[in-house]
């Protein structure tokens, strides 16, 4: 169905960035505002989400050209999904960093900065152009570096540059692949893409010449943005400096719009006829190692802050799994996974600010006792962090069991590495409840006594923050089922493209749909 | 005509990657914004020469008229251009505020800086 309003999505947040840049020396104005423009974008999606319930896909053709020509914004079940998800991520973000993040660096444009942010993350989860994703992808990027030097401490400063120079060669990667992907196909639309791809299959015509190289350019680019195993590095350091409402919402969504990518394209056509054998071994391995690496990296830190964020390449990985099976089960699972992941994760960064709040450091050695004092906090950081292991009712537990389960037929030892990391995960949790939580307060805690004490303000914006994730974590686990049909259309749509081919690109249609099925 | 396109990208890319491998940030930026004009240039490549062998113009493959060169490439690359433009911009000026906050842009010295008793008194360069 055609719903001319997507646009919506993408234009409240730039307007509103804009009315903020007006607005820079008056906080409370700016964050009504931003406030305002996210809960609207959210209510929107979310009444979308209801309408296509049943897998149906809207479309909205940019200046009413039809779909190979201009520029398509594609609502399905999988974006959808993720955006009602990372929209619900940033107001309970957004909200903490009403308490959380400083005066000083909230002057310094933090709010036009988030909203640019949105305006990236929306349009790369909307947008169905392979180049108008590279277009997404920049903005989302440029907020992202303005975010992460945000406050212009030295830290910031010097580990700015590892996230920004390799993004920057990722995107110059992505534009040269762009380029060539024209160039073989004549078309950048992903939905003209997937009928090409198709056709091509349904005919017996072998792809172009090079067809597997562009796939393997291209996951690279997704990998870098992803976090996968060979390319996580630029991770930790980065996720560590700034402030922790912008790290929280950066380890919610900025990862996931690269395995996003990769969730959208591969399966539809840059997994198909010969690439496919070289992409999936590929993606397998890197799932596995990403798990293991990353937990295995995760078990051994000692900072809060740094076990959360190389926590999050461990959790990318079972995504990775599930995306490298390419099956209906397994890519339904994944996603389910992203979404309750985006919640989760971001949920125990934000706890995590309030610990440091509280405590005046992050390092385990130097905080303890915080749950005879703030019995609260220790709840919420319980419930998200047995999420995070996948304890059931939780929700956790069905993501993980849908990606294991389906495969243990496939790739037996990739479900094992998981059932291993899932058990390495609770231990660095319990590292966390043990020595932060519930061991006996340790003296070293007034070492910072000075600025500790200006520093806990009202925390309530704070603990709002939190609640809202928490909740919305524990109810993922209890609505699992319509979650998780939801994901299972998006899967199925992905796994048969033809749905998605004949929403976006009706005039194409015919050639593909005589022979459904298609997309390798 | 291509053929000269080749020999340019494969130029501007290897010197961006030997100054990207540079330890001063500033050259590293330089090699980037290189990069990013091979990239530029390799799609321009990759679009193929207009004039075909006959004489005639090559059609746009999506639009299917007569007598145009294919736009969309300039059109990416414009894009692209622009993009690579403000992304420079912003990388030139986090080096200029790194260098006023720390006292120098060398990958090595920023790295010591990074240590908690490593910081040295900030000044202009």
């Amino acid at each position: 169905m055609t719903n001319d309003l997507l646009g919506l999505l993408v234009v409240i947040p730039l307007a509103t960035s804009l009315a903020t840049v007006a607005l820079v020396r008056r906080p409370v104005p700016q964050r009504i505002l931003g406030l305002v423009s996210l809960c609207s974008m959210l209510v929107l999606a979310l009444s979308w989400l209801v309408r296509i319930r049943d897998g149906e896909v809207m479309v909205s053709q940019m200046g009413a050209w039809p779909a190979p020509f201009g520029i398509t914004l594609v609502f399905d079940s999988l974006s959808g999904l993720l955006l009602c998800a990372g929209l619900l991520v940033t107001i309970a973000c957004y909200v903490h960093g009403f308490s959380m993040v400083e005066p000083s660096t909230e002057r310094r444009y933090f709010h036009p900065l988030m909203q640019l942010l949105i305006v990236g993350v929306n349009q790369s989860f909307l947008t169905g152009d392979l180049f108008n994703l590279f277009v997404a992808f920049e903005i989302m990027l440029m907020a992202s570096y303005g975010l992460l030097a945000i406050g212009r401490t030295r830290r910031q400063m010097t580990q700015a540059y590892k996230y920004l120079l390799l993004n920057l060669v990722a995107s110059t990667v992505f534009v040269i692949t762009a380029g060539l992907v024209y160039g073989m196909t004549g078309t950048l639309n992903i939905a003209d893409l997937a009928r090409f791809v198709a056709d091509r299959s349904n005919a017996g015509v072998p792809l172009p010449t090079g067809f597997t190289g562009l796939s393997v350019m291209l996951l690279v680019v997704f990998g870098l943005k992803g976090a996968f195993f060979p390319l996580w590095f630029w991770l930790p350091d980065t996720y560590h400096t700034c402030p922790i409402s912008i790290a929280a919402l950066f380890s919610g969504l900025l990862t996931k719009v690269g395995v996003y990518a990769v969730l959208r394209t591969f399966p539809l056509v840059f997994a198909a006829g010969d690439a496919r054998d070289v992409v999936l071994p590929i993606l397998a391995v890197s799932a596995g190692a990403t798990m293991l690496l990353g937990v295995l990296g995760a078990v051994s830190q000692h900072n809060v802050r740094r076990i959360l964020a190389v926590h999050v390449i461990s959790q990318v990985g079972y995504m990775v799994f599930g995306i490298s099976m390419m099956t209906t089960v397994g890519l339904a699972g994944a996603l389910y996974y992203m979404i309750q992941h985006m919640v989760v994760k971001s949920s125990l960064f934000l706890c995590c600010g309030v610990m440091e709040r509280h405590a005046g450091s992050d390092d385990l050695d130097e905080i303890g006792g915080l749950l005879k004092r703030h019995r609260w906090l220790g709840v919420a950081f319980f419930v998200a962090a047995l999420s995070l292991v996948g304890v059931p009712p939780l929700s956790g537990f069905f993501g993980k069991l849908v990606i294991i389960r389906a495969g243990w037929t496939a790739n037996w030892w990739l479900s094992a590495i998981g059932l291993v990391t899932g058990w390495l995960t609770l231990l660095s949790m319990l590292k966390i409840w043990t020595q932060g939580f519930w061991s006996p307060e340790s003296g070293p805690r007034m070492n910072r006594g000075g600025d500790a004490s200006g520093r806990v303000r009202c925390l309530r914006a704070a603990h709002t923050g939190i609640g809202i994730l928490v909740v919305a974590a524990v109810l993922i686990g209890l609505a699992a089922e319509p979650i998780y049909d939801i994901a299972f259309h998006a899967a199925e749509q992905l796994t048969d493209p033809t749905t998605y081919i004949r929403a976006v690109d009706p005039l194409a249609a015919g050639s593909v749909l005589t022979a459904s099925g298609g997309g390798g | 005509m291509t053929t000269v396109l080749a020999i340019c990208v494969a130029v501007l890319v290897t010197v961006s990657v030997y100054l990207m491998l540079s330890r001063e940030l500033k050259s590293v930026a330089m090699g980037v914004f290189a990069l990013g004009h091979g990239a530029n240039l390799s799609i321009i490549a990759m679009s193929g020469s207009p004039v075909l062998a006959d004489g005639g113009l090559r059609n746009p493959p999506i639009l299917g008229v007569a007598d145009l060169v294919d736009p969309l490439p300039q059109a990416l690359i414009l894009t692209a251009i622009v993009i690579n433009f403000a992304v420079m911009g912003f990388l030139l000026t986090l080096l200029i505020v790194t260098a006023r906050r720390t006292g120098t842009i060398n990958v090595d010295e920023l790295a010591t800086e990074d240590r908690p008793d490593g910081g040295r008194a900030g000044g202009d360069r």
